[in-house]
């Protein structure tokens, strides 16, 4: 399992392209989802992911649809287009963050 | 497995017990705690298990909360919800106590319009001179003359000077010389046009100043004889929709002058303002040689790197050198400077930067009369206390109404509020407070800043579209609510929640110490200006009603005779026939200020001329009628007569002087010597004797500043003025009567004509002016300080009604409670009094030690602002203790 200190730069990138690449997504399925992708080694806890899905919502780069099931209530989040630009945005920086890494640490990826 | 009904509730039960309490975070929790556990049932652990291990992950009660805190912290941060909250709050708070937030704008408000006036003054006093390039690097060279009993700080310097430096000193990079030859006469064609800001310039000049042109080269300017640049205003009064290049314009009817160039309008914060100049190298005067007489203003500009005291040292041996020989000519051959200078004699030249004439110089010829910097620190201070005497009292209202607020503290502490949230909270109000009361203080600057330029005789604008001042403005909002808020913030957020809600606080007595002080802070300061206010114009006072030895009254002077030209006398003599005209005189010389002055060197008859025995006599040249039209009074001897061929070699000395010369016995029939020649251009080789026939008593010819100097009369040819004396109540009829003849004599002369005894005034305006300002500015600060007074009664009153009520029902009269009221308020005006009388002692005995002639300021007038102010004070309070006293106890009991 990674640690939480490397996941913290890069949770808002996560979200971001999760929601670009599933459309709209609750809390718990963006939990579950990073799980799977990543088969276990990356655990996304719960105190880390609604303060940075409410910062992304108040920044206006993704909005938020209620569905009422019953007696709870579920909240989806979706890209705005601001989001969606983003999405990209980040992910590249991230990719080209990736790289100088190996550089600073002298490792050849596949 | 899905989550029956029950088993929502139970979740939605705990996680509320579990401190999950804010609604928009607790719904989206509680779906993810669902499907966790509803993930882990399908998996096929129990309900209650699943529950725990999903507790768990969360990091149990601690980790549930910490993730609603830091929801709510990134939502907060970026939509700013808790300032927003502070600015409704103190909106509230504001609105609900109106009248608390009345005084405070109000007495906030006109404190900064205060202030704001007196910076802007400041400003404007402070930036003189400032335009020139290189400021820095621009000197007047400025000479002091003292020997004998004469002592001299003269402006100007001797004319061969500038060439001289220019020859000498690699230090000096530029230097040019102004000659000022007063008023003169303008024409195009036939109209003559009497101008004042004109003067002679010597061509080398615009490259120590910085005088943009319009047209015309600077650098070839005033360099061919008869050639003037003039100003933009004087190219549209003299040539408006033509080009004045190549034009002439005649000076006193006598030398035509091409116009070469035309520069801006000299900006208003220079220390000489003209519209003229006139090529220096067209007058024969511009080649004087002489080194000891002292006429022309001198500029240089240092090349950077070299000193002013550098330059300076190097003027002794100048001085030696040039001016040496000719001292000694005149003075005969035993005289050599080291001797001049053991025997405590002076002749030196000093160097002053250009930007500190206007606030720093009062020496003899000025180019224009100057102000003083006492006036900038004086306003500057009466600022500082009027703003100080407005946050006092916000300051005041805010502690004295925490008892009131005490509670909201409490409950706002309870609810989880950190002191840091308090002190934000009372911060922002008071510097919304203090943006209200400049958006109000603004408003009323602006409406009296006519008022108030003409009180100051000023033109000042406020800069409304620069951006410094917009910037310094909110600068100032912030600084000043943050001043007025701090002592408040920091107290009122000190309290202890349990203490407050409990109810035993004893905040009235703590914060009252504190309050008293700042009461008496208020109060010293503004009895301190009462006094000086009345002191100012005590001292005016003084001056209008000092016997000044003649008769200003009723004295009717016509200026520029000289338009007249040799029809001077016919002019008096038909003026004469009008039966209105007591007498006329006719002579440049005037008891006042601002007319001819002259002065020479005598020595008393049958002694040779030495530095002690020399005395520097003003020369007042006069006709018969002098003494008779302007009401002097002679002592001894007689007036000039026209029975006496020998007046021509005559002189009538006053007191003074008959002192200085040290004359004993009867004076009449002694004689004293000058160097012979015109008075105006004495030969230094030869002596002339002029035979003492009359001794007028001692009048004041220069503002009361100054002590009365020696002067002697001399019957001789003087026609700058011509002065009658009237005996008429409509003096418009004599002003026109005199018109009429002017115009037969004169046609398209300029007639001008003043008052003396306004001419007498006129020598007074500074202090006139600092009078009325003062007697303003302390107004008001009293009127703020008794805002803060009123309003503190009137909380003081509040806070007692019960007592008020029950010693009413007790038996108590109205005056007791009026009294009781008062007392503790005036016991704190009469401490202030005991610290205002020293302080402003101090400074009114400083003040009128820059007269040689001042009033007596009395323990009276000290008494009397005492008791003014405990007056004012006074009835302040007794309004809001009459109105506490005289309430039903009844009611007042039934308040609670």
């Amino acid at each position: 399992m990674h640690s939480p200190e490397l996941l913290k730069g890069t949770l808002q990138t996560i979200i971001l392209k999760l929601l670009k690449d599933h459309g709209k997504m609750y809390g718990y399925e963006i939990t579950q989802r990073v799980r799977d992708l990543s088969e276990g080694r990356l655990l996304v806890t719960e105190g880390a992911l609604y303060p940075a899905l409410h910062k992304l919502e108040a920044e206006g780069f993704l909005t938020t649809e209620t569905v009422s099931m019953g007696k709870r209530v579920r909240k989806y989040y979706a890209l705005t287009a601001v989001g969606r630009g983003s999405a990209r945005e980040r992910v590249e920086e991230f990719v080209d963050f990736f790289r100088t890494m190996s550089q600073v640490l002298r490792v050849q990826m596949n | 497995m899905k989550l029956s009904a029950e088993h929502i509730d139970f979740i939605i039960k705990d996680l509320h017990r579990r401190g999950l309490v804010v609604e928009s975070i607790h719904e989206e929790l509680l779906d993810h705690v669902c499907s966790a556990v509803e993930a882990r049932m399908y998996g096929g652990v129990r309900f209650a298990d699943a529950y725990a291990e999903v507790l768990r992950t969360f990091g149990q009660d601690e980790g549930i909360q910490q993730t609603q805190t830091q929801v709510i912290q990134s939502e907060n941060k970026f939509k700013r919800i808790m300032l927003k909250n502070y600015f409704t709050i103190a909106l509230r708070n504001l609105r609900k106590h109106s009248f608390y937030t009345f005084i405070n704008v109000f007495g906030l408000a006109v404190g900064i319009a205060s202030c704001l006036l007196i910076v802007l003054y400041m400003a404007n006093e402070l930036s003189f001179d400032r335009h020139h390039k290189d400021a820095d690097l621009i000197f007047r060279v400025e000479s002091e003359i003292k020997f004998g009993a004469n002592h001299l700080m003269l402006a100007v310097t001797p004319g061969p000077m500038a060439e001289a430096f220019r020859n000498d000193l690699p230090e000096v990079e530029a230097v040019g010389r102004f000659w000022n030859d007063g008023t003169m006469l303008v024409k195009r064609v036939d109209q003559n046009i009497k101008e004042t800001r004109i003067i002679y310039a010597d061509s080398s000049l615009f490259r120590v100043f910085t005088i943009p042109f319009l047209e015309g080269n600077p650098a070839l300017a005033l360099r061919d004889p008869f050639t003037m640049v003039i100003s933009r205003s004087a190219a549209e009064k003299y040539f408006p929709g033509e080009s004045p290049i190549g034009q002439t314009l005649i000076i006193e009817n006598r030398d035509a002058f091409k116009v070469t160039g035309i520069y801006e309008d000299m900006p208003v914060t220079s220390h000489f303002r003209y519209d003229i100049l006139l090529a220096l190298v067209s007058h024969a005067y511009h080649k004087d040689e002489a080194w000891l007489s002292n006429n022309f203003s001198t500029y240089l500009k240092l090349r950077r790197g070299s000193s002013a005291a550098q330059l300076e040292s190097k003027f002794t041996p100048m001085i030696d050198k040039y001016a040496g020989p000719q001292a000694k000519a005149a003075l005969g051959s035993d005289f050599s400077m080291e001797k001049f200078r053991a025997s405590g004699n002076k002749l030196e030249w000093t160097l002053r930067p250009i930007t500190e004439i206007h606030l720093h110089s009062d020496r003899i010829a000025e180019l224009s009369p100057n102000s003083d910097i006492a006036y900038i620190y004086l306003f500057g201070a009466i600022a500082l206390f009027i703003l100080a005497i407005a946050c006092i009292n916000f300051m005041n209202l805010s502690t004295a109404r925490s008892a009131n607020r005490a509670k909201e503290v409490g409950v706002r502490k309870v609810m989880g509020s950190l002191r840091a949230h308090l002190v934000r909270q009372f911060l922002t109000e008071s510097i919304l407070l203090s943006a209200f009361s400049f958006l109000h203080a603004l408003a009323i600057a602006w409406l009296v800043l006519p008022t108030f330029n003409d009180l100051a005789g000023m033109s000042l604008n406020f800069p409304w579209t620069s951006g410094l001042f917009w910037g310094q403005l909110t600068i100032a909002v912030i600084l000043v609510g943050f001043l007025a808020g701090l002592y408040p913030a920091f107290f009122l957020s000190g309290f202890k929640p349990v203490n407050v809600l409990k109810g035993n606080l004893s905040l009235g007595m703590r914060s009252g110490l504190v309050r008293s002080a700042l009461v008496v802070v208020q109060f010293s300061v503004s009895i301190a200006l009462i006094i000086g206010t009345i002191a100012v114009n005590q001292q005016l006072k003084f001056i209008r009603n000092t016997k000044i030895g003649f008769n200003k009254d009723q004295i009717l002077v016509i200026k520029d005779a000289y338009g007249l030209g040799d029809q001077v006398r016919a002019f008096k003599t038909e003026v004469l026939k009008d039966s209105r005209i007591v007498s006329g005189t006719i002579s440049g010389f005037l008891p006042v200020t601002g007319t001819n002055r002259s002065d020479h060197t005598f020595w008393p008859d049958g002694v040779q001329p030495t530095e002690e025995n020399m005395v520097s006599l003003q020369c007042w040249r006069v006709d018969q009628d002098y003494v008779m039209t302007l009401g002097m009074k002679i002592r001894e001897g007689r007036d000039f007569s026209l029975d006496f061929p020998t007046d021509s070699s005559a002189v009538i000395l006053n007191e003074s002087a008959l002192q200085l010369f040290g004359i004993t016995g009867d004076p009449i029939g002694q004689s004293i010597n000058t160097w012979s020649g015109d008075l105006n251009q004495p030969d230094s080789k030869n002596a002339k004797k002029y035979t003492i026939i009359g001794v007028v008593e001692n009048f004041h010819f220069e503002s009361l500043r100054q002590s009365i100097t020696p002067l002697g009369m001399f019957l001789s040819r003087s026609i700058g003025l011509v002065s009658f004396r009237f005996n008429a109540e409509n003096t418009e009829e004599v002003i026109n009567s005199v018109r009429e003849t002017w115009e037969k004599i004169a046609p398209g002369m300029p007639f001008s004509y003043s008052f003396l005894d306004q001419d007498f005034e006129y020598m007074y305006t500074a202090e006139q002016r600092v009078g009325e300002l003062f007697t303003i500015f302390a107004g008001l600060a009293i009127i703020i300080a008794c805002l803060g007074l009123f309003a503190l009664t009137a909380f003081t009153a509040e806070q007692r009604t019960k007592e008020i009520g029950i010693r009413k029902v007790m038996g108590a009269t109205v005056g007791s409670i009026v009294f009781l009221l008062s007392r503790e308020f005036g016991k704190l005006i009469i401490i202030a009094f005991v610290i205002a009388v020293p302080v402003a002692w101090y400074c009114i005995s400083t003040w009128l030690d820059t007269y040689t002639y001042r009033a007596t300021i009395g323990v009276v007038i000290y008494l009397l602002s005492g008791g003014l102010a405990f007056f004012i004070a006074w009835i302040t309070m007794g309004y809001q203790s009459f109105r506490a006293a005289t309430t039903d106890p009844v009611r007042s009991l039934r308040t609670e």
